[in-house]
């Protein structure tokens, strides 16, 4: 995937999953911990939201399986 | 008038009047006198209580396992053969009946398992939130509706191509087969679910075909089925590498549910939250601590000084004149010589006096 590819679902939540962690590691500061929560709550929202709206896309493939 | 024939034209008409009038026939029967020819060509009877027609086929068309006794239903074309034989052309063959199928099922189980098709080191892990799902199912069927239905309420922003197919009777198993070819030769799916709801033991045999099974356990993508119920296993089941119990479990094995995951998040933004608040109260009692320390310092340090005061007071005290004079002392200053004038001080007068006489002590 490239780098301006917008992220999926699962790698927004892999994210989120992964900035949480900053809170429990040895970077964490208490300088940051409000901004970094800020963008947390934001990035969980954007999930939250996304996971309400999405749809699955269902095609019939156009093929008539009982003929070789 | 007699129309008049060669044996060779007779025949031939015979054959040409039998496909206008039957084409392909469905028979079901029981099995006997089954016995394979040069390993190349089956031969049986199929038979009822009262009657019997030979069948044949070559081998290789043979997807299920046959013994005498057993009860099938063949796709077949009647003919005669060149000898004026009557048989049937069997083009597609599978058990019938509960007794017939497990029996069926057994001899082939045991087969494919000597060949290592269902070894449990085979089985690939299936990805892990697939986004592309390949479907083989029929989309008439009770189970695919059970299956759309649930992933659609579980996850969202998936790619799901479904290949219509047959899922039960003679025909099935070939179009199953084209459709895993499909997938395979495309490669644009992560996983390949095959499915079909609930059905008799007829309806879910096309699952214990040789050659369908032998496709499921050659797939170069991983292959989960849902076939039936939770009881029901087919050698379609073993030769997966998953076996979800029906088309909903397939559903759920394949996606997370996106009520549990939001439920998660928060929880996960809750106790962050917890224990950041936790951290901030770690250091502010750490703060209070040490403030709490340095006044002690302070105090100690006060404490001291004030006690180094008092005593350097008190040595001061020790010094003042008066402190003597007032335990009856007096203070004489001036000349000790007779006739001089000394002044006497005590603690409440100053007294001036002659001096009459000096002697050593």
């Amino acid at each position: 995937m490239s780098k301006n590819a917008k992220p999926n679902i699962n790698q927004k939540i892999a994210d989120l999953k992964d900035s949480m962690q900053w809170f429990y590691g040895d970077e964490f500061s208490l300088d940051q911990a409000a901004d970094q929560y800020k963008k947390a709550l934001g990035l969980a929202e954007e999930i939250q939201q996304d996971l309400t709206a999405l749809k699955n896309q269902i095609d019939v493939i156009d093929k008539d399986f009982t003929k070789e | 008038m007699d129309v008049q024939f060669t044996v060779s034209e007779f025949l031939a008409s015979c054959n040409q009047t039998l496909e206008y009038a039957l084409g392909h026939v469905t028979v079901e029967g029981e099995v006997a006198s089954f016995k394979i020819n040069q390993g190349r060509w089956v031969f049986f009877d199929l038979k009822d209580e009262e009657s019997s027609v030979n069948c044949f086929l070559p081998l290789f068309q043979l997807r299920a396992p046959l013994e005498d006794g057993m009860k099938v239903r063949v796709h077949a074309v009647p003919k005669v053969t060149k000898w004026g034989k009557f048989s049937l052309t069997v083009q597609q063959i599978m058990p019938v009946g509960e007794g017939s199928i497990k029996k069926s099922f057994e001899l082939l189980k045991a087969k494919l398992e000597k060949e290592g098709l269902f070894d449990p080191a085979t089985k690939r892990p299936l990805p892990e939130q697939p986004v592309n799902i390949g479907v083989i199912s029929s989309t008439q069927a009770a189970g695919y509706a059970d299956f759309i239905k649930i992933i659609n309420e579980r996850w969202g922003g998936l790619h799901i191509k479904v290949a219509h197919t047959g899922v039960q009777g003679l025909a099935a198993a070939d179009q199953i087969i084209r459709a895993m070819r499909y997938f395979n030769e495309r490669a644009e799916v992560q996983v390949i679910a095959i499915m079909r709801g609930g059905g008799s033991a007829d309806d879910l045999a096309v699952f214990n075909d040789e050659a369908l099974v032998r496709a499921i356990a050659a797939s170069k993508i991983p292959v989960i089925t849902g076939i039936g119920h939770e009881i029901d296993q087919s050698l379609a089941d073993l030769a997966a590498d998953f076996a979800a119990s029906t088309p909903s479990n397939v559903a759920q094995i394949l996606t997370h549910d996106r009520q549990a995951e939001i439920t998660q998040i928060k929880q996960l933004l809750l106790s962050t939250k917890k224990y950041i608040t936790e951290r901030i109260k770690f250091v502010a009692d750490q703060n209070h601590q040490a403030i709490s320390d340095i006044k002690y310092q302070i105090n100690q340090r006060l404490q001291k000084q004030q006690l180094d005061l008092e005593q350097t007071m008190q040595l001061l005290e020790s010094f003042n004149p008066d402190q003597v004079l007032a335990r009856g002392y007096a203070i004489l200053t001036g000349q000790v010589k007779l006739g001089e004038i000394v002044k006497i001080t005590t603690l409440n007068q100053t007294i001036q006096a002659e001096v009459k006489d000096v002697q050593k002590r």
